[in-house]
């Protein structure tokens, strides 16, 4: 394969000229331009990255961290992330933080080592303090989750407390009174955005809160099995259940078919994020729209503009709203809302 | 010869006639069809951040009207910096069409759009179907952040495109200019479902569309004749303009330009220059040399209710009628003052007659005219 200098040797142009047609392409005449290529074409060039990316001090990798890939959520987010990259000609790279502080830290100073141009944080659990240590390093950050634009960087989050404030409300406004809520992983902020908004629901409605309506769970599949099944057995016989996640609210429904009760005749579920499955499971689970994939899309834009056009002169903070998704899990009479609300 | 050019936006249009948002607009090429057609600005289609995949079928057209159930552009935002690049090297006005579901989503990517080049950003509130975003955007509100938001990110002029399907459009117009936009368009495409084919039970598109074509012209022209009269902003006339003589309307009730997009798609874009050539050559039947010279002349003659004096009108015959087998006016006499006489001639009895004025639309040969009598 042909190396640069016999590129422009044949071209007839110096090796600064093929260089800055790959490189900076703007830079030179389409005219040129085209001639430069047509002979890398002829003589089967490609550049070697390696060694460009030392020239530019690029390495044209972006990272995406996301807290749990085994959730169905975090590959929509990927996907929304890569869609972008590839068209910027960059690699992404994945890591799983498991929901750790620690972890998450450590794939940060591990990605900042190893030169990657940016990084996108989905849920971070950084503290002010650790995100600020961060960001004297110079690569850019953006956060996906919720609003971070008071520590300073690009963020694109949705309103969790204002999702689970329109799930529960729903639920009562379609006439359900005694409704349990399974709360997602503990010390988690999205977690507590979600029950703060359920309890608002329940005191604008002036319904009074039954902590024995309140059970725990993990954000996981297994934990809303286990958090309906508590429910059955402690006798408190909700008529409706709001799960902060669609994983947990499929494992309630499975604890729920086990037991023979049926949903939505006997009970209501409602879910959070409208993953996929969702609207495989039977009964289709009414859920509230996390735009996940679009978040990925707008959160790579966000770093693309700050590495590709330097447009880093002020923070941008784009929030994308949650939505109501009715589908049979609640009863399938107000199907039509979802056009009208 | 008429000077059709108009100053719409603080944009030197070569005329009136625009290729609003939508199927036409989908890309650099398309839009250059249109200007190379003779229309005074391109609109791209909607503009998002998320592209979504187009259901198969999604347009379907009855008597003259068209139901669509397509979203929105199916180019990223990525590719539109090529597009609008590409129509920006002839020389032309484009005007892009962006829609986000917040304020903060909707000055991205009007900002994205300023820096492709565009000239103008029309914001995207609401269509009929697949968004939910119609109750939302039917608070003034919502859409004074909206727009403000735009307003305070870009340079260009910022216009509002208004949904008919809400009960308030003045006060959304009013919304709009106190958030800082520079003009209105008005109307979107009417919530609709075309028809049901009765033998399946089913409809003819699976969802709520969006209707357009010459039906919704009337509906237009009532949205354009209030937001004219309830906000001082330059207003942009759509809704079933498929000749000149509908452009000269819309203009009348106070619009400077009009956009097209469902005849241009039935018709062709001859259609622009029909209406162009056709708009230029009764301006210089009537004298007017320019679109000021008429604009908002029908808004001047427009009442309130209220204001219309009672006048003792009654039809008279003012030709006599040249077809005795069409009974058309006859059938269609509420109060029964129009039959045949002995001489089976049509006539009016001045005492039944009470002056509805229906027999003037009715008769095909234009046999009637309303007076005040004796």
């Amino acid at each position: 394969m042909a190396n640069i200098r016999e590129v422009a040797q044949k071209a007839g142009v110096s090796v600064a000229t093929v260089s800055r047609v790959l490189n900076h392409p703007e830079t030179v005449s389409e005219r040129t331009k085209k001639h430069v290529l047509h002979h890398m074409k002829q003589m089967d060039y490609s550049p070697n990255n390696l060694a460009r990316g030392l020239a530019l001090n690029k390495s044209y990798s972006i990272a995406l961290l996301i807290p749990n890939i085994l959730n169905p959520l975090y590959p929509e987010v990927a996907k929304g992330v890569e869609d972008v990259a590839h068209t910027q000609g960059y690699n992404l790279l994945l890591c799983n933080t498991e929901e750790d502080a620690e972890k998450e830290k450590e794939y940060l100073t591990l990605l900042m080592n190893r030169r990657v141009d940016g990084c996108i944080v989905t849920s971070s659990l950084l503290s002010v303090r650790e995100l600020n240590e961060l960001r004297r390093e110079t690569i850019p950050i953006v956060m996906i989750g919720r609003s971070r634009k008071a520590q300073g960087v690009h963020c694109v989050f949705t309103d969790f407390k204002e999702g689970g404030h329109i799930a529960t409300n729903y639920l009562i406004e379609i006439g359900y009174r005694k409704i349990a809520h399974i709360k997602g992983k503990t010390n988690n902020r999205e977690s507590e955005d979600k029950y703060q908004g359920y309890l608002q629901a329940l005191s604008e409605n002036d319904i009074p809160f039954d902590s024995s309506l309140v059970i725990q769970g993990d954000n996981e599949v297994e934990g809303g099995y286990l958090a309906a099944k508590r429910l059955i057995q402690n006798g408190v016989n909700p008529d409706a259940v709001f799960a902060a996640n669609d994983l947990m609210a499929m494992g309630a429904l499975d604890a729920l078919k086990t037991e023979g009760i049926k949903v939505p005749e006997e009970i209501a579920i409602i879910g959070f994020d409208n993953i996929k499955m969702s609207s495989l499971v039977e009964p289709k689970l009414t859920t509230i729209g996390n735009p996940v994939y679009k978040m990925g899309l707008i959160a790579a834009r966000l770093l693309f503009d700050t590495l590709e056009r330097s447009e880093d002169h002020f923070v941008q903070e784009i929030y994308l709203k949650p939505k109501l998704i009715v589908r049979k899990s609640c009863g399938h009479e107000d199907r039509i809302r979802e056009i009208f609300s | 010869m008429a000077d059709l050019r108009v100053n719409f936006l603080g944009l030197e249009l070569s005329n009136p006639v625009i290729i609003g948002s939508g199927p036409l607009n989908r890309c650099g090429l398309s839009m250059k069809k249109g200007i190379a057609a003779g229309a005074g600005a391109v609109i791209t289609e909607t503009i998002v951040n998320e592209v979504r995949k187009n259901v198969r079928p999604r347009l379907v057209k009855k008597d003259n009207g068209l139901q669509n159930i397509r979203l929105y552009s199916d180019y990223t935002l990525e590719e539109w910096e090529k597009e609008i690049s590409l129509i920006k090297k002839v020389k032309s006005v484009c005007i892009a069409n962006i829609m986000g579901h917040t304020p903060s989503e909707m000055a991205y990517i009007a900002g994205h759009a300023e820096k492709f080049g565009a000239d103008a950003v029309e914001l995207n509130s609401a269509i009929p179907h697949g968004e939910g975003l119609e109750v939302l955007s039917a608070k003034p509100d919502i859409v004074y952040e909206l727009v403000n938001r735009v307003v305070k990110t870009v340079d260009i002029p910022v216009m509002l495109k208004l949904s008919p399907n809400v009960s308030n459009i003045a006060a959304l117009a009013q919304a709009a200019e106190k958030a800082g936009a520079s003009g209105i368009s008005a109307i979107n495409t009417v919530r609709s479902i075309l028809g049901i084919d009765i033998e399946t039970g089913k409809p003819l598109l699976p969802t709520f569309g969006g209707y357009s074509g010459e039906p919704i012209r009337p509906i237009g022209l009532a949205a354009v004749a209030t937001a004219a009269q309830a906000v001082n902003l330059e207003i942009s006339g759509i809704g079933g303009i498929s000749s000149w003589e509908h452009a000269v309307e819309y203009i009348m009730l106070g619009a400077k330009t009009v956009q097209l997009q469902t005849s241009v798609i039935l018709k062709g874009y001859e259609q622009i220059e029909k209406i162009l050539n056709g708009l230029s050559a009764w301006m210089d039947k009537k004298g007017y040399a320019s679109i000021e010279d008429f604009r908002g002349k029908a808004l001047s003659k427009l009442k309130s209710f209220e204001e219309i004096r009672v006048e003792p009108y009654t039809a008279v015959l003012s030709n006599p009628c040249p077809r005795p087998d069409c009974r058309l006016c006859i059938t269609g006499c509420l109060y029964n003052a129009i039959a045949k006489s002995a001489a089976l001639e049509v006539c009016v009895d001045q005492n039944l007659c009470s002056g509805c004025g229906l027999c003037l639309s009715v008769c095909p040969e234009g046999c009637f005219s309303l007076d005040w009598g004796e």
